[in-house]
């Protein structure tokens, strides 16, 4: 723009602003004309600083710089990366079985946006990912283990173990410690010896061993009904070893526990068995309501 | 931090057949720190009824002392003990007397109907919107945890034997998983010849 487009640009704006006064004037109160900036002989329309609408009513921003609601005339912005999705999921390790099963629920408040979307992956032939949180995170998330393990794969000539696809979830999750993946995960699989391996997640990383785990918005419906039947806590009789079939019962009745309770969680469960053969799936109907 | 969650407490109550169970933790707390492990939440109300007041620790006992004091003052003006459901009644509207001041506790109602045997239980909130069930009623700082066990070992009329093993399960797995409930737990179970009172066994933390 040049100096004369400027000046021309100013007069356009002042003869704007003198056709609006003059066809709004017979509705205007003599105190608004009388307030009229122009009126009063100060910087014309072009210089005049923005309005901010804060949430203690509009307010003259300083002419110099733009605040955007910092420190002068704080408003609340109301944009959350966020959203939770629902759903549960659980793991449990066995002598030489994993069993991993998750609702196949997707909600966004009190809407069910689908009845049949799963909430488990397979990473590998003998280890399967089990995430509930917010979905478009949780589907970043496995594609970038899916790639991690295929480098993996490229390079070692040989699938990920499952105590390494753990400790590569558990760093890839830190990785993103200062804006998180919503997800919450447990791993579920055999380990190189054949013995059932199962590792539970935080959203930022924090992973453990652990003989078995639930996540999601059903965790503690399923939780204490593990540690009693599962971990044998509190109980006078001879603990057990469980066989696989026995421990899918266990599944499918917590499953129907935390499908009664919790809103987030119902439609059909997905139930993945992992042994050193591979992994086996079935589904199990829940209440839809 | 709510005012519910200072105390800490865990309580269920459940129905088997011609009778009732209920079963509460022994812990009282400030917040993280323990101060009693053999707190009493559950009274004894008469023969057939029984109260748990899960909540703030003062509102506990001036309405355990509030409620006697009423049910007193029923048996001399009706000549007759309370049924459950009139207590239940009566506690409702003592609480939503305090709608706008409320007491912070959160009770559980467990009876028998002195001639059917039939049982009865309810359970409200801290401004006394009551709830009756058929199976089971719970209430305390880990009502998820309480729900899922009741919910997944719950069978319908059970005998009393069975109906305290499962109380006991059900109260010691959850409190296992919640801080501020535990230090051990009671179960009574109510039949028509009487109240059979039991003491748990847990863990000590």
């Amino acid at each position: 723009l040049t100096a004369l487009d400027f000046v021309l640009l100013q007069l356009l704006q002042h003869t704007h602003i003198n056709l609006y006064r003059s066809t709004m004037a017979p509705f205007r109160t003599h105190n608004q004309q009388q307030n009229s900036r122009n009126a009063a002989g100060g910087p014309g329309l072009a210089m005049m600083p923005p309005i901010i609408h804060s949430s203690e009513g509009p307010v003259m921003a300083k002419a110099d710089t733009i605040d955007h609601g910092v420190t002068e005339a704080p408003y609340e912005r109301g944009f959350s990366p966020y959203e939770f999705n629902g759903g549960t999921t659980l793991a449990i390790a066995g002598p030489d079985y994993a069993v991993v099963a998750a609702d196949t629920r997707l909600s966004s408040g009190y809407e069910i946006l689908s009845r049949d979307v799963s909430k488990l992956h397979a990473l590998t032939d003998r280890c399967v990912l089990g995430s509930a949180g917010c979905k478009t995170d949780v589907d970043q998330l496995r594609s970038v283990l899916d790639i991690k393990q295929k480098i993996y794969h490229h390079n070692h000539r040989k699938q990920m173990s499952t105590p390494s696809v753990a400790q590569m979830l558990g760093n890839t999750l830190y990785y993103k410690r200062f804006f998180p993946y919503y997800a919450f995960n447990v791993l579920g699989g055999v380990d190189a010896e054949g013995k059932g391996a199962v590792y539970s997640y935080d959203a930022i990383g924090s992973f453990e061993r652990t003989p078995f785990s639930a996540t999601g918005s059903g965790q503690a419906y399923i939780i204490p009904l593990l540690d009693n039947v599962i971990g044998h806590k509190n109980r006078a009789d001879e603990k057990r070893e469980l066989p696989a079939e026995e421990v899918v019962e266990i599944v499918k009745d917590a499953f129907v526990t935390a499908g009664e309770r919790d809103i987030y969680t119902g439609d059909s469960v997905e139930i993945m068995v992992i042994t050193a053969e591979g992994i086996q799936t079935t589904t199990f109907d829940l209440k839809r309501d | 931090m709510s005012i519910l969650e200072y105390n800490g407490a865990a309580m269920i109550a459940m129905a088997g057949k011609d009778c009732v169970g209920i079963a509460a933790d022994r812990r009282l707390g400030i917040q993280a720190q323990t101060v009693s492990t053999d707190f009493t939440k559950v009274f004894k109300m008469n023969d057939t009824i029984h109260v748990g007041l899960g909540g703030l620790a003062t509102d506990v006992q001036t309405l355990h002392n509030i409620l006697k004091f009423r049910m007193g003052l029923y048996e001399l003006r009706e000549e007759r003990e309370m049924t459950p459901q009139v207590f239940s009644h009566l506690l409702s509207t003592l609480l939503y007397e305090k709608r706008f001041g409320p007491y912070f506790v959160e009770p559980i109602v467990a009876g028998l109907d002195a001639k059917t045997n039939k049982p009865f239980l309810s359970s409200m909130d801290l401004i006394g919107a009551p709830v009756q069930t058929k199976d089971f009623v719970v209430s305390g700082t880990c009502t998820g945890n309480l729900y899922g066990m009741c919910e997944t070992l719950y069978k319908p009329d059970l005998e009393p034997d069975a109906l305290f093993e499962t109380l006991a399960q059900a109260l010691l797995a959850s409190v296992d998983r919640d801080a501020l409930s535990g230090w051990g737990g009671v179960v009574h179970i109510i039949t028509k010849d009487g109240v059979t009172t039991r003491e748990l066994k847990g863990r000590q933390d």
